[in-house]
């Protein structure tokens, strides 16, 4: 019945099945509409009702509560005493954890955002382009344990990283087991991985800038430089902001690549919030600490978005 | 040519950024090869001695690598079935039907977006353990493992995506009300329209979609690594060859460890491959990568 439709051109309305009045029938038809939209998208709001909204409340619920873990009936609230726990005199989880953390989105940041827009103002410059995309996409589609494990072990005494500090002449350097080196080196393997996708946005981005004012700033003799920075920069803003955002997004929460590689040591050099999170959680059945620590670690990830956020906007205006 | 004053340059950077990014594959592959006494010494040498296909035989033993390639194929399978099944269903609702509520719905989905996945580990883990009437629980989830004893356990907290309906309704908003108020007309009823008009027309964000949960699904680590934790039996793919890289002698073990990634690695990558262009117009999408 379907093959009989040409778009745009509604088919004349069988005579026989013509109701009395259009209104009792727009009402009926309406109310059919809202009984099929709401067949329609149950499967989805069962999701959400058992798998978000229930999870929030039971996690809100653990992180005011002691509990073994395996008795519903034994939850114990104790109010707010698992945050106190995390920030009391002695505890990690401010320092190194939240710390490292920061330091960890702080540097994969900055690094991806360095490496892109280098990489990117010169893809735009070659032919080729989807060559070198698809080259920098391919630690995206792969999995953080393939990542993870193929850096460790060319971070290791023989492997490649090191051979080829040693061939240059250098000694070798203990990458992970050092605690001064091992998160400086997460953070590279992070960013690594993380360069495809920023290279993709800025080069997009770049793509809208009209090709006039470059003729315009080439008339003028403006130099490399300058067109950069007076162009180029302030025109890709909007694409910087986002890659930046949802960079340190990732970054704040990211805690795979390091549980493959350090799983947080040596010590707690690498240790980060959600790892610690997941840690108190599943080694130590310490559910109430661990769901206040997720807490923390969102309120951490909406503070540091909505500030970026409102930076490039105060600076946009400045400008 | 405006923008072109160095190509030189440019050539330089663009390449060298390359084969870092290259390098620790190949290194990878080059490790998968090399035979025993020749990884992990010094000094280190990129390629190896003899092109020895043993550790790939090995990694098929060690690993019971066709349980962990069934786990992984059909927890991914059911994922990106579900994810495409409910967010073409409800995004066509959302972008074409009128009813009651609908704003209201549309907001739940956009605020669904805002809660990052590590919120939910230990809610999730805790619900699937204390799931009624499952894997031996009574009726108030007490008493057994609950459905961390099935291989549902690794799909089902990812069955339903936000951002995919998300997608959908955008992309649904699209399609033009004639089209389908002439199919309505016709007699067709709103399961019809659904699945004879709106799906076909939906079709290339369903194939970025799919792509994209695919990816995701195939390559899941630290949810799987729980479930596993619980169950070994639905061991994936990743967290197999992570958890025999935890437990053997890593100076031995590294050539089969690396052996069992390039395999896992490459059907993903075969896919990416050939349907790059879709992917990629997800991450655009998306931007969340």
């Amino acid at each position: 019945m379907v093959n009989t439709l040409a778009p745009k051109a509604p088919a004349p309305r069988p005579l026989g099945r013509r109701p009395a009045s259009p209104a009792v029938e727009g009402r009926a038809r309406h109310r059919r509409q809202s009984v099929v939209a709401y067949l329609f998208l149950t499967p989805a709001l069962l999701f959400f009702a058992v798998f978000l909204i229930l999870p929030l409340g039971f996690a809100l619920l653990l992180s005011l509560s002691r509990w073994t873990g395996f008795d519903l009936g034994d939850i114990d609230p104790v109010g707010l005493d698992n945050f106190a726990a995390l920030f009391a005199d002695g505890a990690t989880f401010l320092t190194p954890v939240l710390t490292n953390t920061l330091l960890f989105a702080l540097g994969t940041v900055a690094l991806a955002l360095a490496g892109s827009v280098l990489v990117a103002t010169c893809v735009d410059r070659l032919r080729f382009q989807g060559l070198w995309r698809t080259l920098y996409f391919l630690p995206i589609v792969t999995t953080v344990v393939a990542v993870g494990n193929v850096w460790k072990y060319m971070y290791e005494p023989g492997g490649l990283v090191n051979g080829v500090l040693n061939a240059l002449g250098f000694g070798s350097v203990a990458f992970l087991a050092d605690p001064d080196t091992a998160l400086p080196s997460v953070i590279v393997v992070h960013a690594w991985a993380s360069l495809g996708s920023a290279i993709l946005i800025l080069t997009a981005g770049l793509k809208s800038i009209p090709e006039s004012y470059y003729e315009a700033a080439a008339l003028d003799g403006a130099g490399p430089a300058t067109v950069f920075r007076k162009i180029t920069l302030p025109l890709l803003r909007p694409s910087l902001l986002f890659v930046c955002v949802t960079q340190f997004l990732t970054g704040l929460q990211s805690f795979a690549l390091i549980s493959v590689m350090t799983k947080g040591g040596p010590g707690d050099a690498t240790a980060v919030a959600a790892l610690e999170m997941y840690r108190r959680a599943f080694s130590y059945g310490d559910w109430g600490t661990a769901s206040a620590a997720a807490f923390v670690l969102f309120a951490v990830v909406l503070a540091v978005t909505l500030a970026q956020l409102w930076l490039f906007r105060r600076k946009g205006e400045d400008a | 040519m405006g923008r072109g004053r160095f190509p030189f340059w440019a050539y330089l950077v663009v390449a060298t950024g390359a084969v870092l990014t290259v390098v620790p594959f190949l290194d990878m592959v080059m490790t998968s090869f090399k035979g025993p006494g020749e990884s992990g010494t010094l000094p280190y040498h990129f390629l190896p001695k003899t092109f020895d296909l043993s550790n790939y035989q090995a990694a098929v033993r060690q690993l019971n690598l066709p349980v962990l390639f069934r786990n992984s194929v059909v927890a991914t399978a059911v994922i990106t079935g579900s994810v495409l099944l409910t967010s073409s269903l409800a995004g066509y609702a959302l972008a074409k039907l009128r009813f009651p509520g609908r704003q209201f719905v549309f907001r739940l989905v956009l605020s669904t977006m805002m809660f990052p996945p590590f919120l939910f580990f230990i809610p999730h883990f805790l619900i699937l353990v204390h799931w009624p009437l499952a894997g031996g629980n009574d009726l108030l989830g007490r008493g057994g493992a609950g459905l961390t004893v099935s291989i549902a356990a690794l799909a089902v907290p990812f069955l339903v995506n936000g951002f995919g309906i998300f997608l959908t309704r955008q992309f649904m908003l699209g399609i033009p009300d004639e089209v389908l108020e002439a199919a309505r007309i016709d007699g067709a009823g709103e399961f019809t329209v659904w699945w004879r008009i709106v799906v076909p027309q939906t079709r290339p964000l369903l194939v970025t979609l799919g792509l994209l949960t695919f990816v995701d699904a195939w390559n899941e680590y630290i949810w799987a690594l729980l479930v596993s934790t619980a169950n070994p039996d639905v061991m994936t793919l990743p967290v197999g060859i992570q958890l025999l890289q935890d437990h053997v002698d890593p100076a031995r073990t590294m050539p089969i460890v690396m052996a069992g990634l390039v395999l896992s690695v490459l059907p993903v990558l075969a896919l990416f491959l050939l349907l790059q262009k879709h992917y990629i117009r997800g991450v655009m999408l998306s931007g969340l990568k």
